[in-house]
């Protein structure tokens, strides 16, 4: 068994991981048998312990050995005592029970003669502080700080009193009383000492909360007494007279200068109109302190951002916080990322306190979104958006298009933010012209329409769509459509970006009468494209979908038939997708494509305006004169994303609950609505298959053979309008279910809705089907089975 | 409020040093499996063009340094004033500096008790007790004639 440097060289020498770990297994089965040997020599079982505690900082387990430095910190023998202690503040931790050990030996250690025992014991306590410890040992704590003159147990002392006081609040009354007594000693009050009294006091400060007792008051009040004694010590700090032993780069102590600041800032925040009288003297102090600093080293920017954190925790007057804003504003001027990202995080903190004085700085923030840190880059983001308005909006959006134009793979998650961020800044019509803003929007989908959102593209069609002049539209569509078509090569849209894409197509679906012909975009042009990008986007559905729909469309915008023919071809070439909503799609297109060009046209006209749903100002709210909120603010009425979404429910569940919309909300069903005629008349032979007091349902099966079945349900209302109508319907396990649309959500009374079902597997047609309903405002849900006669 | 742990690791992630001065919270009882998400976090940032901060948990960032071949890692709370918890790691490796006399990763190896003696003369609990180099290089050398 070698000594610690042999196995810490041993462990060095191993070639291979793997040699490492058995020579790491082996040495640990070593010391494990060895500390189980009761009759170990106490200098052996130190080597074993110092070993031990290597294979600590290497990840071993070392639980084994917890009682084994309980044992050696109660040896008399120093080496073996400091080595148990270290031992123990590594291997525990203070909410084990095995501490329960250690408060004989504490006790006897912090009474000790030897003032280094009584150092090392009060080191551990102040590692290892559980409740019960804190209870049973602080009237050792304060003997020392009551009678010690050692100023290094008087400073370890008040650290261990913070401590106990943060594990049991009640202990504060013992210790407050010493806060002004040690600082009253001035022979004691080395900065050491000093720095303890300052985190008694924020504990003291902190624990108020739980204190329970009604003299806190007075507690607080000699605390405050202590205030003038700090003032004085932060101005003894930065005046002349320098204490080279405490220099940190230029700044004197920034450590004490930094807990004055913060014990300071703790005392005016939980007792402000006591503290009142201190307010102006501690503005001045802090005006000092921030105009001091050769600015260019940490330690002078550590005291310089503790002042600016106090102004804005503390509120204090304008002159301060613009003064706050400042310092801010140089730490961003500066090359230092650490300052830059503090200065950063704090303003946009401070923004809603002091917005102008932040939004001089504008340029240093919108420079750091060229910095290389991305938390730097997030950061000056949030705050570009939160200090963006009607008169900066022009500048900052031109930074932030920069910034998107040299953005890379690796900044996903600052771009996403920002696309985000500026649809919304771009659609509201406070922040500049229409026509800026939609050029702007379309640029950002240019450059990175594939971090955008789906409801982001839904809103920039939206933007276009509510355009309000034609010519505003068509040079948009133009614009859009001919750096898309025309010169892809020269483009800078990113072959993934599908916002762009969906963009594209849809324009072209809506707009291609405004554009036709300009800039050599013909028929021929606008088709092949089409179909070019329909074989190119056959893995993304939802581009599929955009591409039927503006297929559809450009159908009844052009002329030329071949065009036409190939257009009917593209969506004839779905009508067997293995997605069923693209089948579903391309097959009512057929159907519509057919349609005499009259009724096309009429079906397939541009969309309308989109009126925002603005909630309206009643009378009552007009009254009260509350402003109106801006539209942009208002819920909006999706209708494209109704239109074009391709997840709706799934039509069918096989073998599960098959639920279908009504067809407001239907895929697709908006441009071709189907109204059925024949409201009053229920389906004849139709077996009445269920009852109840609001409506009956009848059934029929229409048609049975080749296993498939259709089954057409008329739901009847009795007396009451039923609204909110939804059916559910589901089948045996051999069959799967398709459910057609529900006629109407709506039935008035003795009216009638459809719905068909399509059936398809092999057994006993079996239907479970369930309704849901509100009928007089109350919501109702039913649900029966039926067996038809029929069989597959 | 304070420091919930030092470590102190060499480039390839081995832990030189690793002191925790609070007790893990929640289900994160294994020191070892954050101190390998701390090394990945760490490593991966960009020496010069990256701030020493960096968020690391709900309650916790982490503010590093590193010197030579070692990175100097200290967890401390989310409100927690990060300037001068780099000045903290600074300190400490002064001292290590002066004490051990241009201090370099074997002395540490080597001397780990000794290091963890520095760290808790100038560290107690998770709060700085002593800010002078002068008190603290003269306090260890004594302990250090002591064994």
């Amino acid at each position: 068994m070698g000594s610690l440097k042999t196995f810490i060289k041993e462990v060095r020498s191993a070639k291979t991981l793997a040699e490492e770990k058995s020579i790491i297994t082996k040495e640990s089965a070593k010391i494990r048998t060895k500390l189980k040997d009761d009759h170990l020599s106490l200098e052996k079982r130190r080597k074993n312990i110092q070993k031990l505690l290597y294979l600590y900082i290497l990840g071993e387990k070392t639980h084994f050995a917890q009682v084994e430095c309980i044992n050696l910190i109660s040896s008399d023998d120093f080496q073996n005592k400091r080595l148990g202690y270290l031992a123990a503040v590594l291997l525990l931790d203070e909410q084990q029970e095995i501490l329960t050990l250690l408060t004989n030996l504490l006790n006897n250690d912090l009474n000790h003669p030897n003032s280094y025992i009584v150092s090392m014991a009060l080191s551990a306590l102040g590692s290892l502080t559980s409740p019960e410890l804190a209870r049973d040992l602080y009237p050792d704590v304060e003997q020392i700080i009551n009678r010690s003159t050692e100023p290094l147990l008087v400073k370890k002392a008040l650290q261990c009193a913070a401590r106990l006081v943060t594990r049991d609040a009640a202990l504060l009354e013992i210790f407050y009383p010493y806060c002004k007594k040690v600082l009253d000693n001035h022979r004691l009050c080395t900065h050491g000492v000093l720095l303890g009294v300052l985190k008694l006091c924020q504990s003291i400060i902190e624990a108020r909360n739980l204190y329970e007792f009604d003299n806190y008051l007075e507690i607080l009040a000699s605390l405050i007494d202590s205030m003038p004694e700090f003032f004085s010590l932060l101005q003894n700090l930065n005046s002349a007279v320098f204490n080279q032993e405490f220099d940190v780069n230029g700044t004197s102590d920034p450590f004490l200068q930094v807990e004055l600041l913060r014990t300071l800032r703790m005392l005016f925040a939980c007792a402000p109109e006591k503290t009142m009288q201190y307010v102006d003297k501690f503005g001045d102090l802090l005006t000092q302190l921030a105009s001091i600093g050769d600015g260019s080293k940490n330690s002078a920017h550590a005291v310089a951002y503790e002042c600016v954190r106090t102004i804005f925790e503390l509120q204090l007057d304008q002159s301060l916080r613009v003064l706050g804003v400042n310092i801010l504003g140089n730490f961003l001027s500066g090359k230092d990322s650490n300052t830059k990202y503090v200065a950063l995080n704090t303003l946009s903190r401070v923004v809603p306190q002091e917005p102008r004085a932040v939004k001089k700085h504008r340029k240093f923030i919108t420079k750091c979104l060229l910095d290389t840190d991305a938390s730097i880059k997030v950061r000056s983001v949030e705050l570009i958006f939160a200090i963006l308005d009607e008169t900066n909006v022009q500048e900052l959006t031109n930074e932030l298009i920069s910034f998107l134009e040299i953005s890379t793979e690796d900044d996903k998650d600052v771009v996403n933010y920002v696309v985000e961020h500026i649809m919304v800044v771009l659609e509201s019509e406070r922040y500049g012209e229409e026509r800026w803003r939609l050029d702007m929007a379309i640029k950002v989908l240019e450059l990175v329409g594939e971090y955008a959102s789906y409801e982001k593209v839904n809103e920039v069609m939206i933007m276009i769509n509510n355009a309000r002049s034609i010519e505003l539209k068509a040079s948009l569509v133009l614009k859009i459509l001919s750096t898309t078509i025309d010169a892809p090569a020269d483009s800078k849209v990113s072959v993934e970006n599908s916002g762009w894409k969906l963009v594209a197509i849809w324009c072209l679906g809506e707009y291609a009468d405004l554009i036709l012909g300009s800039s050599g975009l013909t028929e021929v042009k606008l088709t092949a494209w089409l179909a070019n990008m329909n074989r190119m986007c056959y893995d993304e559905p939802r581009v599929t979908s955009f591409i039927l729909s503006a297929a559809l469309k450009l159908s009844c915008k052009i002329q030329s038939k071949s065009q036409i023919e190939d257009l009917r071809l593209l969506i004839a070439g779905h009508s067997k997708d293995t997605n069923l909503l693209l089948q579903t799609k391309s097959t009512q297109y057929g159907i519509l494509f057919n349609q005499p060009t009259k009724s096309k046209k009429a079906i397939l006209d541009a969309m309308p305006f989109f009126a925002k749903n603005v909630v309206e100002e009643t009378a009552s709210s007009a009254e009260t004169r509350q402003p109106v909120k801006s539209p942009q603010a208002a819920k909006e009425t999706n209708l494209l994303l109704d239109l074009f979404d391709t997840d709706p429910v799934p039509a069918a569940i096989p073998g599960g609950l098959g639920g279908q919309k009504p067809p407001l909300n239907s895929n697709g069903q908006k441009a071709a609505p189907h109204v059925p005629t024949d409201h009053e008349h229920v389906l004849q032979a139709a077996d009445k298959i269920y009852d109840c007091n609001n409506l009956s349902v009848y059934g029929k099966v229409v048609f049975c053979a080749h296993q498939k079945a259709v089954i057409e349900l008329n739901i009847q209302s009795k007396q009451k309008k039923i609204i909110n109508l939804h059916t559910m319907a589901a089948v045996a396990k051999l069959q799967q279910l398709s459910m057609g649309t529900l006629s109407s959500g709506v039935i008035d009374p003795s009216g009638i809705a459809k719905q068909q079902l399509e059936l398809t597997g092999s057994g006993k047609l079996k239907l479970r089907v369930k309704l849901s309903y509100t009928v007089d405002g109350a919501e109702v849900s039913e649900q029966f089975d039926h067996r038809f006669a029929e069989s597959l | 409020m304070a420091i919930q742990y030092l470590i102190c690791l060499n480039k390839q992630g081995i832990v030189r040093l690793a002191r925790f001065f609070q007790p893990f919270l929640g289900d994160s009882k294994d020191g070892h499996a954050t101190i390998a998400q701390i090394y990945k976090l760490v490593s991966s940032r960009d020496l010069k063009h990256q701030s020493n901060f960096v968020e690391f948990s709900e309650s916790t960032k982490l503010i590093y340094k590193r010197y030579a071949g070692l990175y100097f890692v200290m967890g401390v709370d989310l409100r927690d004033e990060e300037l001068i918890y780099l000045s903290h790691i600074h300190l400490f490796v002064e001292v290590l500096d002066a004490f051990f006399g241009n201090v370099c990763e074997l002395d540490i190896v080597f001397n780990f008790y000794k290091a963890y003696m520095i760290l808790d003369e100038m560290i107690i609990g998770g709060e700085l007790q002593e800010a002078s180099k002068d008190v603290l290089l003269e306090r260890l050398t004594y302990l250090d004639r002591l064994s």
